[in-house]
C-alpha cells in the first residue's frame, strides 16, 4: 500500500471537518485560563465548596469534612453516552492523579474513560452502578455518583461554576 | 514508530498478530497529536476478540477453543482422534479495550480504524465512509444500519422507492417494516461490519470488521455458543448474535477503496506508513501488548458473574438437565474480577434421604481461570459433597470451565 500510486478521485466529495471546532475550543480554553488566573482568596477547600464542573464533563464536591470530594459525571455527559449499560468502578483504596482514567462507562458499544480532577485516594465507590448502571442515567448528579476520594491538598485545576459549565455545554452543542 | 505530526495520517500493519495489532492501534489512540485523525488497516490471523465489559465463559466456547487449540499444537496441527480436525489452527482470545460485543476476525477479514478528536466525532460517521468505499467498489446493497453497523440488504428485487444514492443508510434493496415481507423473501440483511468505539480525554476511536472472504462463516457460531451460557448470569455487555456475510472483495481492493474515501473526507495524502513486526521494540507498544496478553486483562477484567446450577432468586431461567449429574445436584459460585467470592453446592444423598448442601471454601480467592484441572479439587470435593457427586461435579467443570494453556 505504501508504494502504491495514488488513486484519489477527481470527484472527491466534500466531507471535511469542520475547521471551526478547534477555534471554538481554543478561545473556550483561553476564556478559562484567564478565569484561572484570578487572584485566589480563598483556601483551597472553600475554593470548591460549591459543585464544580469539569471540561471533560465530570463533577466534583467538596464534603463537610474539607477534604473528601464526591465524584460524578454530569448530566449533560450522561444524557450524550446514552443508555448505559455497564460502569467499571475504581476500587477503594487506589491511589489517583489529576487527570488519571479512574474508571469507564460503556454505551452504545463505546468505552468511555471517567477521569478525575483531583489527586488523592478513593475511599468509597458506589456499588449501586455495578448493579443498576440505569441510575447513572436517570440521576447522574445525585445518586448515580461513581466515588468519593480523599484529595491529598494539591490545587484542583480547571474548574468550572455551574453558570460557566452551562456555557461550555452550550459551545459544545453548537458544533 | 515515530506519530508523525501531519493532522491526516493513514497506517496499515503487516502483522497478523491480534495482540499487536490492537496495541498499535492503542498506541495511535495514546500519543497521535489531539487535533489529527488517522486511519489504521490491519487484518488479524484467527481470534476472537471479546469487548472490554464481556465475560470469556459466556461469549466463548472455551472448550471448543483449548481442544482446538491443543490439537493444532499438536505435532503437524492435525487432530487424528475421531477424523476430526481443526481447520482454522490456533485461535486466539483477546479483551479488547473498546465497548461492544465479541467478533471473531481472520484473514477474510479486514479491521479499520478511525481515530479523530471527539468534537467531530459521530457513531456513524466512519461506518458512513466504509459504505461509500464499498459502494464505490459495486457492493450497492451495504448500508449503515441502527446499530451502527454495516450490513448487505438481501433479496432479489429492488423495491421500486427512490432511494437517494447518497444516503448511506438505505439502498434499493432495504426492506422496512411497511414493506410486509420482511423476512420470508430474501430475509434479514447480513451483518458485513461490526463496530466499537474507545473515547478518551482527547480522542475518539471507531473501529470495525469486514468480512471479505472469510472461509470461516460456518464453524464460526460454534465457537461463539456457550455451553454454560444457561447458568451463568453476569453483569457488563451481552452479545447481539446478528447473521453475517462475506462482502466478497479482495483485501487489497478493500483497503485501497477505504484509504481513498478517508482521504476524500480528509483531503491528506494517500500513502499509508506501512508499520512492520519489529514495532514491539517501541516502548509503549510494547507495554500495551504486555497488557493485551496478560491473562488478568483477558480473564480478571471480567464483570461479576454467578454461576449456578438450579434456578435462583436473581436469575429464574430454567436449565438444561446435564446428562452426568443428578438433576437436583446444585452447585453455585460468584465471581468478582474473575475471583471467587463465595461457592456452595448440594446434592441429593444416595439414599434418598435428604440433601448434602456444602459452603465450598476451598474455592474462595481461587481464580477462575486458574483452575486449570477441576479434577485435581476432587478430594476436596469429595469431602463436601460425597465421592460420586464431586466426581461427576469435577468432569463436568473441567469440561466447561478450564481454559487453554497458552490463552
Amino acid at each position: 500500500m505504501a508504494t502504491r500510486t495514488s488513486l484519489l478521485r477527481t470527484a472527491c466529495r466534500a466531507h471535511a471537518a469542520a475547521p471551526q471546532s478547534i477555534s471554538r475550543s481554543a478561545f473556550v480554553t483561553a476564556q478559562w485560563r484567564r478565569q484561572n488566573q484570578a487572584p485566589r482568596m480563598f483556601s483551597v477547600a472553600a475554593k470548591v465548596q460549591e459543585k464544580k464542573y469539569t471540561k471533560d464533563h465530570e463533577w466534583i464536591e467538596l464534603g463537610e469534612d474539607g477534604k473528601t470530594y464526591t465524584l460524578g459525571i454530569t448530566s449533560y455527559a450522561a444524557s450524550a453516552l446514552g443508555d448505559v449499560i455497564y460502569i467499571e468502578l475504581p476500587s477503594s483504596g487506589l491511589e489517583i492523579g489529576a487527570g488519571d482514567a479512574i474508571g469507564a462507562v460503556e454505551s452504545v458499544k463505546s468505552a468511555s474513560d471517567i477521569l478525575t480532577p483531583v489527586s488523592g485516594t478513593v475511599v468509597a465507590t458506589n456499588e449501586v452502578l455495578e448493579e443498576k448502571p440505569k441510575v447513572l442515567n436517570d440521576s447522574p448528579e445525585g445518586d448515580g455518583w461513581i466515588c468519593r476520594i480523599e484529595g491529598d491538598g494539591t490545587d484542583v485545576e480547571g474548574l468550572m461554576g455551574v453558570g460557566e459549565y452551562k456555557a461550555f455545554t452550550e459551545e459544545e452543542e453548537a458544533h | 514508530m515515530s506519530v508523525r505530526v501531519r493532522n491526516v495520517q493513514s497506517y496499515i500493519s503487516t502483522s497478523h498478530d491480534p495482540f499487536l495489532n490492537l496495541s498499535l492501534e492503542h498506541h495511535l489512540l495514546q500519543s497521535s497529536p489531539s487535533d489529527s485523525t488517522i486511519l489504521f488497516l490491519y487484518v488479524n490471523r484467527p481470534s476472537i476478540i471479546i469487548g472490554r465489559n464481556q465475560n470469556p465463559w459466556l461469549e466463548v466456547n472455551l472448550e471448543l477453543l483449548r481442544t482446538a487449540n491443543a490439537s493444532a499444537n499438536a505435532k503437524g496441527g492435525v487432530e487424528k482422534e475421531e477424523g476430526r480436525r481443526n481447520a482454522i489452527g490456533p485461535i486466539d482470545l483477546v479483551r479488547r479495550r473498546s465497548g461492544g460485543g465479541t467478533v471473531f476476525h481472520d484473514t477474510g477479514n479486514v479491521n479499520w480504524t478511525v481515530i479523530c478528536p471527539p468534537a467531530t466525532f459521530t457513531r456513524d460517521k466512519h461506518a458512513e465512509m466504509v459504505v461509500r468505499a464499498l459502494r464505490n467498489l459495486g457492493v450497492e446493497r451495504a448500508r449503515v444500519n441502527e446499530r451502527h453497523d454495516i450490513v448487505m440488504d438481501q433479496g432479489a428485487a429492488r423495491l421500486g422507492k427512490s432511494v437517494d444514492e447518497d444516503d448511506m443508510h438505505v439502498t434499493p434493496f432495504t426492506r422496512s417494516e411497511g414493506d410486509g415481507q420482511s423476512e420470508g423473501d430474501g430475509g434479514r440483511p447480513l451483518k458485513i461490519s461490526g463496530s466499537a468505539y474507545k473515547l478518551t480525554r482527547h480522542r475518539a476511536l471507531h473501529h470495525g470488521t469486514c468480512l471479505l472472504s472469510s472461509p470461516n462463516l460456518g464453524v464460526i457460531p460454534q465457537y461463539l455458543h456457550s455451553p454454560v451460557r444457561p447458568y451463568i448470569k453476569a453483569r457488563g455487555v451481552d452479545s447481539v448474535s446478528s447473521p453475517v456475510g462475506n462482502v466478497g472483495l479482495a483485501n487489497n481492493d478493500f483497503q485501497t477503496a477505504v484509504a481513498d474515501e478517508f482521504a476524500c473526507m480528509y483531503g491528506g495524502e494517500l500513502e499509508a506508513e506501512v508499520l512492520q513486526d519489529g514495532l514491539l521494540e517501541v516502548e509503549e507498544v510494547r507495554k500495551g501488548h504486555e497488557e493485551l496478553k496478560a491473562v488478568e486483562w483477558t480473564y480478571n477484567q471480567t464483570p461479576q458473574f454467578t454461576f449456578s446450577l438450579q434456578p435462583t432468586a436473581d436469575d429464574q431461567r430454567e436449565r438444561p438437565a446435564i446428562e452426568s449429574l443428578h438433576s437436583g445436584a446444585q452447585f453455585f459460585f460468584k465471581a468478582r474480577h474473575g475471583v471467587i467470592t463465595e461457592a456452595s453446592a448440594s446434592f441429593p444423598k444416595t439414599d434418598g434421604a435428604g440433601v448434602i448442601t456444602s459452603e465450598l471454601d476451598f474455592l474462595k480467592d481461587r481464580m477462575v481461570h486458574e483452575i486449570n484441572g477441576w479434577a485435581n479439587l476432587k478430594e476436596k470435593f469429595d469431602a463436601h459433597i460425597g465421592e460420586d457427586n464431586s466426581e461427576q461435579l469435577a468432569q463436568w467443570l473441567d469440561s466447561t470451565f478450564t481454559v487453554s494453556a497458552n490463552q
